[in-house]
């Protein structure tokens, strides 16, 4: 296999080990191979070059190499994965959906899709009633649709909390962290112009200033294939602000770096997309010190609970390259595959979806570090309402964004990157590990 | 050139295949079917204007991009029923094919390529900027109305579709008028010393490749049931339609349709086998070497192999 | 307020003008337009990339062998794409697009599609005026600016560079007073390759490297020469002016999210109004 080389390897000029090209030829080949033999087919859909796909295609697949070694599920069924690749295209997606859906009618299927992607593919879930948890995306606009009909979004399911639950207990963390313990009242957000950046914009400035007591001095969107970012930061400087909060999903090691890189002489925090992963620090090249961001958890610098726990571990042995850890929705994929096929074991398969779909509702994965609630993998009731947002979340998991955070896990923890590579969790305080820090430069 | 029996024959069968193809075939291979058929009405459209007067537009995805957001916006917006938002988004498209001509009046060439890419990345641009609320920005919009439910139902529209499309297009393409065309991209000036107005056809050039992609990409965004900026203004999707059309046999009405199945199938095919990255760098290396190397198409390719077998003897 | 937007204008000028000079040459020389022009600044960004912070060797390796490998990148394109579709500018425009979306895939293949910062040609920052500016831009500005008065200069007073302009303006002419076409063909293409990969390690030093990191310079490039018309250096230098210019006044006074919309209409506008470009000269 050693000598073997794909036409692509030689192309640059680069040489590169060809063991990846052919990995991916021999799985489909075991993949195919395997499938006399299947029984249940588990689909994955997302991108399999993006760590955010492959978090969720890893722990997909540790979940079923799990199960199956403990005897298979469904009397003893052996479960097979069969990666469906997007490529983070909306119509790469929804040929991919339609792929798992005809082409090897699967039975349950996985997502690590990003949002427009998820949109994409919804539509056919719909058609197909095939059982789908999505584990990354946390577009809140998919639990609306929901609310709307739950009939048609029966088989889907969001186990991670989604835009409005973040957005919500960011806010407690500037009242409690950047009003509270930095005394600062005022700030400038830098957005990019995208759904995404609108949508926490509008949340954080909703709240921020009632709530938190910081008055949004200036809003700066800006274009996501910006090449310079000194104009920018600049401009937020000049408006005045004591820091900046910057909302940046697309791209966004560029504008994180360009600001350590420019050392620009004021804070900033708030949600940076690629820095909730572990490569983040590598991918920067070191120009990521100083960064705080929001993430879902578990995130980076988490403490874990020994079964979350153990899953890492099995990660890490097994995995060599990039991501280097699972991003949250790698425990999303771990624990919602097996919650899935416990669902599926109470109501007899996934044929009938209404009986799957409230038998997954019923799931509930309490796991506890020290003797106390840590995370929680389980959903909303359908006409449960949350207090705090005041609205309800059918077919999403259950958060809690109230101190002291017992009754589920937290929606979001505020990570910090310091300056020497290291990541600690600041807040909540119960899950801190770390203190909040500035850069170096920064008075 | 009469069309002889054995040719209606020919198409009988042809047609009776299609039409049973359904009870024969797993759905998996008519849901590639159905974007096969999609993609070759896209290359039509490229074809009619590029292929035959020799304006190669980079913009057919901002032509086919406006059709699918007119309908999208007026079903999910503005409750409009399809069968009135599908005519008005033909309409919407055709002014966008106006809009693409004005700089055509002056332009030829490469520089007419560019700003028709610009054009494209303009869109992209504004989608995202003007009244997300109304475009869905950069996410899109999901749940849309469709026209049929199920693999064979959508098999049988999107062939129908097609097939109608293409054969109007041969049958215009057969008459002066297509032939006029053609020659625009031989010589413009000889056609204006013919006598012929060079802006009257090109005009109806641009008019009937904006009518077919404005068809297809409400067509398809009802059968998609999504619409989102990257799917549609994007240089991934002109490349795939600009590929169909050339490695088919443009300036032909059955080339884009053969390249369109081919690049189609052969990236369904290769899924199983490589299911990552790996399968864009195959495909479009397939593509650029078919390109470089057998310019007049696949159909060149079946012409030649079929004059071995049976001779010269239906040639023209 | 007045002097950052002058600063900031000025550096990423140079940083465009460095971008785009290849794509420009190309254009002169052959009427030819390099869809694939993103791609040497995407492999010189990889490279140098792979050599300081995968292999670990100086980065001064790293440039040198961004720059070997876009010379080389160009010479590819010319032998086995240009020169087999013998001049057809359409097609080498659609073969070199295709190409552009396989080196995509290519990137994605090696390195994943997840971006990366490489690390900055020359690290740390200097502040003038109350106005940080990275040495990396600084450096990146100062040497596109050398590079062009150089290659103005090699242009104007070489034997080369004269018979390259001779080409440009009449092959046929060249050709009959002896030029040999192909050999100066392939030193424009080497050119070209080399300057845009370069441009990569410090654009990408400043940005991102990331898959679809090609189609930005590639926007930049064909904004300045549907603006500047057929490219001249000194032409080259002033349009990217104008639009680093407007990208730093659109940004910092009108609207950030809107940056990308005026590079468009400023293309738009340019090809609608005065085709042939600012400085073009009369045939196309």
């Amino acid at each position: 296999m050693k000598s073997a080389t794909s036409p692509g390897i030689r192309f640059l000029g680069i040489r590169f080990s060809g063991t990846r090209f052919f990995t991916a030829a021999l799985l489909a080949a075991a993949f195919t191979a395997h499938q006399a033999a299947a029984d249940i087919k588990v689909g994955f859909i997302g991108s399999l070059s993006s760590d955010t796909g492959r978090s969720t295609l890893r722990g997909a697949e540790i979940a079923v190499d799990e199960l199956n070694a403990s005897g298979g599920v469904l009397g003893g069924q052996k479960i097979v994965l069969i990666p469906a690749d997007t490529g983070e295209d909306v119509t790469e997606g929804i040929k991919a959906y339609e792929y798992l859906a005809e082409s090897e009618e699967v039975d349950f299927i996985v997502s690590g899709s990003i949002d427009d992607v998820s949109l994409g593919w919804i539509p056919r879930m719909r058609e197909y009633r095939i059982p789908t948890l999505d584990t990354w995306t946390s577009y809140i606009g998919i639990i609306d649709m929901v609310i709307e009909d739950p009939e048609a979004m029966m088989p889907y399911f969001m186990n991670i909390a989604s835009d409005e639950a973040l957005a919500t207990l960011y806010i407690d963390f500037g009242k409690d962290v950047l009003k509270g313990q930095m005394g600062w009242n005022s700030v400038v957000i830098l957005a990019e112009d995208t759904a995404f950046g609108g949508a926490i914009t509008g949340l954080v400035t909703d709240a921020l200033a009632p709530e938190a007591g910081i008055e949004v001095k200036e809003i700066i969107k800006y274009d996501i294939a910006t090449v310079d970012f000194a104009p920018i930061f600049s401009k937020a400087q000049n408006s005045g602000a004591d820091f900046i909060y910057l909302v940046s999903s697309v791209n966004s090691q560029v504008v994180s770096s360009q600001y350590v890189k420019l050392q620009v002489p004021m804070a900033m925090t708030g949600v940076n997309v690629s820095a909730m992963g572990a490569d983040y620090w590598e991918d920067t090249g070191g120009a990521g010190g100083g960064m705080s961001t929001l993430s879902p958890v578990p995130s980076v610098g988490f403490k874990l609970d020994p079964v979350s726990q153990a899953f890492v571990d099995t990660y890490r042995a097994r995995y060599k390259d990039r991501p280097v850890m699972p991003h949250f929705n790698g425990f999303n994929a771990y624990h919602g595959v097996k919650q899935a096929m416990a669902a599926a074991e109470a109501a007899g398969g996934f044929d009938d979806v209404d009986a799957w779909a409230s038998n997954m509702k019923q799931q509930d994965l309490v796991l506890e570090l020290d003797g106390q609630l840590w995370l929680r993998y389980g959903f909303w009731g359908d006409d449960e309402v949350e207090p705090r947002t005041g609205r309800k979340y059918p077919h999403n998991i259950r958060f809690d964004i109230t101190e002291p955070y017992d009754e589920a896990s937290p929606s979001m923890v505020v990570i910090q990157w310091y300056e020497d590579g290291t990541t600690a969790v600041i807040y909540p305080k119960k899950y801190a590990t770390g203190e909040f820090a500035l850069p170096s430069w920064v008075k | 050139m009469d069309i002889g029996r054995h040719h209606l024959a020919l198409w009988a069968i042809a047609a009776a295949g299609l039409f049973v193809l359904p009870s024969l075939v797993g759905s998996g291979i008519l849901r590639t079917l159905i974007l096969a058929n999609y993609l070759a009405i896209f290359a039509i459209s490229w074809d009619v204007l590029s292929g035959r007067t020799g304006y190669i537009s980079f913009g057919q995805p901002f032509l086919i991009g406006i059709g699918a957001y007119t309908t999208a916006i007026l079903t999910k917006r503005f409750d409009v029923p399809m069968e009135i938002s599908i005519p008005a988004a033909v309409l919407v498209t055709m002014v966008g094919g106006l809009i693409v001509l004005l700089p055509a009046l002056r332009l030829r060439g490469s520089y007419f390529a560019l700003v028709t890419l610009a054009l494209m990345e303009l869109c992209y641009q504004l989608v995202q900027v003007i009244r997300p609320d109304i475009t869905g920005g950069t996410r899109g919009m999901s749940g849309l109305p469709t026209l049929t439910r199920g693999a064979s139902n959508g098999y049988y529209l999107s062939t129908g579709l097609m097939l109608t499309i293409a054969l109007t297009a041969w049958m215009l393409m057969r008459t002066r008028l297509g032939l006029a065309l053609s020659a625009i991209g031989m010589d413009e000036g000889a056609v204006q010393g013919a006598g012929l107005s060079p802006t009257r056809l090109k005009s109806f050039a641009f008019l009937a490749s904006a009518f077919i992609a404005g068809l297809g990409g409400a067509f398809y965004t009802h059968y998609l049931g999504s619409i989102a900026p990257r799917a549609l203004f994007d240089i991934t999707f002109l490349f795939t339609i600009l590929a169909a059309a050339l490695i088919g046999g443009s300036g032909t009405v059955i080339g884009p349709i053969l390249g369109a199945f081919f690049l189609t199938f052969l990236l369904e095919w290769l899924r199983p086998l490589l299911p990552g990255a790996e399968r864009y760098f195959v495909y479009g290396l397939v593509a650029l070497l078919l390109y470089m190397y057998q310019p007049a198409g696949i159909l060149a390719i079946i012409e030649r192999v079929r004059v071995r077998l049976f001779g010269d003897s239906r040639s023209g | 307020m007045l002097l950052q937007i002058l600063i900031q204008g000025f550096l990423l000028s140079g940083l465009y003008a460095l971008i785009a000079v290849g794509f420009t040459l190309i254009f002169g020389i052959g009427r030819i337009l390099n869809l694939a022009h993103g791609s040497y600044l995407m492999a010189g960004g990889y490279a140098f990339f792979w050599i300081g912070q995968i292999i670990g060797l100086p980065k001064i390796i790293g440039v040198a062998l961004a720059v070997f490998l876009g010379a080389g990148m160009g010479i590819a394109i010319y032998r086995l794409i240009v020169r087999p579709l013998k001049g057809d500018r359409i097609a080498v425009e659609i073969a070199t697009l295709i190409l552009a979306v396989i080196l995509q895939a290519a990137i994605v293949l090696i390195f994943g599609s997840s971006s990366k910062i490489p690390h900055p040609l020359v690290p740390g920052v200097v502040r003038i005026a109350d106005t940080p500016i990275a040495w990396s831009i600084l450096v990146a500005t100062c040497a596109s600016w050398i590079i062009l008065l150089s290659l103005y200069a090699f242009i104007r007073l070489s034997h080369t560079g004269r018979a390259m302009q001779a080409v440009s303006m009449d092959p046929k002419g060249a050709a009959i007073c002896g030029i040999d076409s192909n050999r100066i063909d392939i030193i424009v293409w080497s050119i070209s390759g080399g300057l845009g990969a370069l441009a990569g390690v410090f654009f990408a030093g400043y940005t991102q490297l990331s898959p679809s990191m090609w189609v930005t310079p590639l926007i930049i490039s064909v904004a300045v020469v549907i603006v500047g018309g057929i490219g001249s250096i000194m032409g080259t230098l002033a349009v990217a002016h104008i639009i680093g210019f407007m990208e730093v006044i659109v940004t910092t006074l009108i609207a950030p999210e809107l940056r990308g919309v005026f590079t468009m209409g400023l293309i738009i506008v340019a090809l609608l109004f005065r085709p042939r470009g600012l400085f073009g000269r009369e045939e196309i």
